[in-house]
């Protein structure tokens, strides 16, 4: 789904994300907005994101139309810091949004990552001519079911010996396996946290995750992105 | 024609009668960037605690039907940090909008403590203390018991000059007569009303969804629910009311305002839209012109009613 704001596209960082919901003039329609990932931005000032359908809230999103106008926040939070280390992403579902952009933003550099991608089925997987269009990459495609790409959790890409920075967005289960990978071979890894958010400014506090010290850390400012050691990953 | 919002209303003048709710506008500063804080009446601070309160863990927030449920669990950095590092900011940056403390304890003595750590402070107009908050332990004693009540607002007027505001709960049989008993304490103002309590069920986990448990409910969920309380306690009593629960757009207020409030406060809907409460600040103004009304004042409390009727008995 694209959206026209030239202001947002011209500031955002991958890993950074926007909220994106209906307003309050339309009746009948009371959404929260929901945190997206920017998925990509334009130079004619689009701003791309991923957007699958779960709930109503979704629902709702997915039924607006060409032409029809939404509310964008953003860019919002603190996004991925590489540097001049190769990258390895590790996308699940649609964390694969964040990876879109820092790849099509490498490409534009004339430098090339390693691009997992992961889902459930065949069938769930984006159209992997666009998603070339769109990142100058070609994905490597992991399929819980074997229906595309290679079977197997997306995590099972990964190369121990590599020296890679690794970045991951997904489902927590998936950040979970990524960050024991990690941890257990001394891998850098940063990771792009979801969590149920109100506002996506800081300021309802609602959307925490606990961090290494024992703390709860907004992921609207604090993350999304983290390093890896930065969180407590013993939480469930 | 020049409209007046509000004059003389805590002994202040409120450029606007549209304040941004407690925990929905942090301490302010996270606004700051998104609209102009100083064209609204003004700002209730997220709560203030004696000590530090690390808050509830995860999810502490969902959207529910015409609405959203949260226990955040008056996550703040205590009063010590609120001095330090919040109130400063406030003092500096917001010069035409008012603000209100909201200040919550587990005994009249953290309340006690609270507003005597603060009463010497700048950059405050008053407080608004929390009763009522659903989401912690105790966290609505005060508010459901009519003699704790009496004995924590009476500590507290004992302790302070500026104006005292009780953030009341829908969660009583009928809130006029905690309406009354917080004017004969000595009160200044009321704030009608907080969250009701409520809960989500994860079916595929077979869990509470939210991790305390059980949350407070907000949204276009509770107007009417609002709407009512502000009501009866217009009747109960005679003391300023800030109208607050479920406020989305100008329609939304004036009900409130007709049913007596003279301010009200916008929580959620800023989530939804970061300048709704600019929105119903420009509503009302709409209104108050287009009906000829020369004051907000006017307006307060003109709702036309037979005799007020005794609350309905549950249907059914």
């Amino acid at each position: 789904m694209e959206f026209h704001s030239p202001e947002i596209a011209a500031i955002s960082q991958p890993g950074q994300f926007v909220m994106l919901g209906l307003g309050l003039d339309r009746p009948g329609t009371w959404l929260l907005p929901r945190p997206f990932s920017v998925g990509w931005t334009g130079e004619d000032g689009a701003i791309g994101i991923l957007l699958r359908t779960y709930g109503e809230g979704t629902l709702a999103l997915s039924r607006l139309r060409c032409g029809e106008e939404a509310l964008l926040l953003g860019p919002l939070g603190r996004g991925f810091e590489i540097d001049d280390r190769s990258i390895e992403c590790v996308a699940g579902g649609v964390g694969l949004a964040p990876f879109i952009f820092l790849a099509a933003r490498e490409a534009a550099a004339g430098r090339r990552v390693r691009l997992l991608y992961g889902e459930r089925d065949a069938g769930a997987v984006f159209d992997t001519d666009t998603l070339g269009d769109l990142t100058g990459h070609e994905p490597e495609i992991f399929t819980e079911d074997g229906g595309a790409g290679r079977l197997g959790r997306v995590t099972a890409g990964l190369d121990p010996e590599s020296e890679t920075l690794l970045l991951g967005c997904g489902p927590t289960p998936m950040l979970h396996a990524l960050a024991a990978f990690a941890l257990e071979n001394g891998r850098d890894l940063q990771v792009s946290v979801e969590e149920h958010m109100g506002c996506g400014i800081g300021t309802c506090q609602g959307c925490v995750v606990q961090s290494a010290d024992g703390r709860w850390v907004k992921a609207c400012i604090e993350g999304p992105v983290f390093s890896v050691g930065e969180l407590d990953w013993s939480l469930p | 024609m020049t409209v007046t919002m509000c004059q003389g209303v805590f002994g202040a003048e409120f450029q606007s009668p549209v304040l941004l709710a407690s925990g929905t506008c942090g301490y302010g500063q996270e606004y700051a960037d998104l609209i102009p804080l100083n064209q609204i009446g003004g700002i209730v601070t997220k709560a203030v605690s004696l000590e530090p309160r690390p808050g509830n863990p995860p999810h502490r927030v969902a959207e529910t039907p015409e609405g959203m449920i949260n226990a955040i669990g008056l996550e703040n950095p205590g009063l010590a940090g609120f001095v330090g590092e919040k109130l400063p900011w406030l003092r500096e940056h917001l010069s035409q909008a008012h603000v209100f403390v909201n200040v919550v304890g587990r005994s009249i003595g953290d309340f006690v403590e609270v507003v005597a750590g603060l009463d010497e402070e700048q950059g405050f107009l008053g407080y608004e203390i929390n009763v009522s908050c659903p989401n912690v332990k105790g966290g609505t004693m005060f508010g459901t018991d009519k003699v704790a009540l009496a004995e924590l607002v009476t500590a507290i007027r004992a302790e302070t000059e500026r104006p005292l505001v009780v953030k009341l709960t829908p969660n009583v049989p009928d809130v006029g007569d905690y309406a009354r008993i917080c004017q004969d304490a000595g009160a200044d103002g009321l704030s009608a009303i907080n969250t009701f309590p409520g809960m989500v069920v994860d079916i595929d986990q077979r869990v509470p969804l939210i991790g305390n448990q059980s949350g407070g409910v907000s949204g276009p969920a509770i107007l009417p629910m609002g709407v009512y309380a502000t009501w009866r306690a217009r009747q109960a009593c005679t003391l300023p009311i800030m109208g607050i629960g479920g406020i989305r757009n100008a329609t939304d207020a004036i009900q409130y305002i007709l049913a007596g409030a003279c301010l009200v406060q916008v929580g959620t809907a800023s989530f939804v839209d970061p300048y709704a409460a600019m929105n119903v600040h420009e509503g009302i103004q709409k209104y108050l012109t287009e009906n000829g009304i020369a004051q907000l004042s006017d307006l307060v409390g003109s709702l036309q009613t037979e005799e007020a009727p005794t609350p309905p008995a549950p249907s059914g």
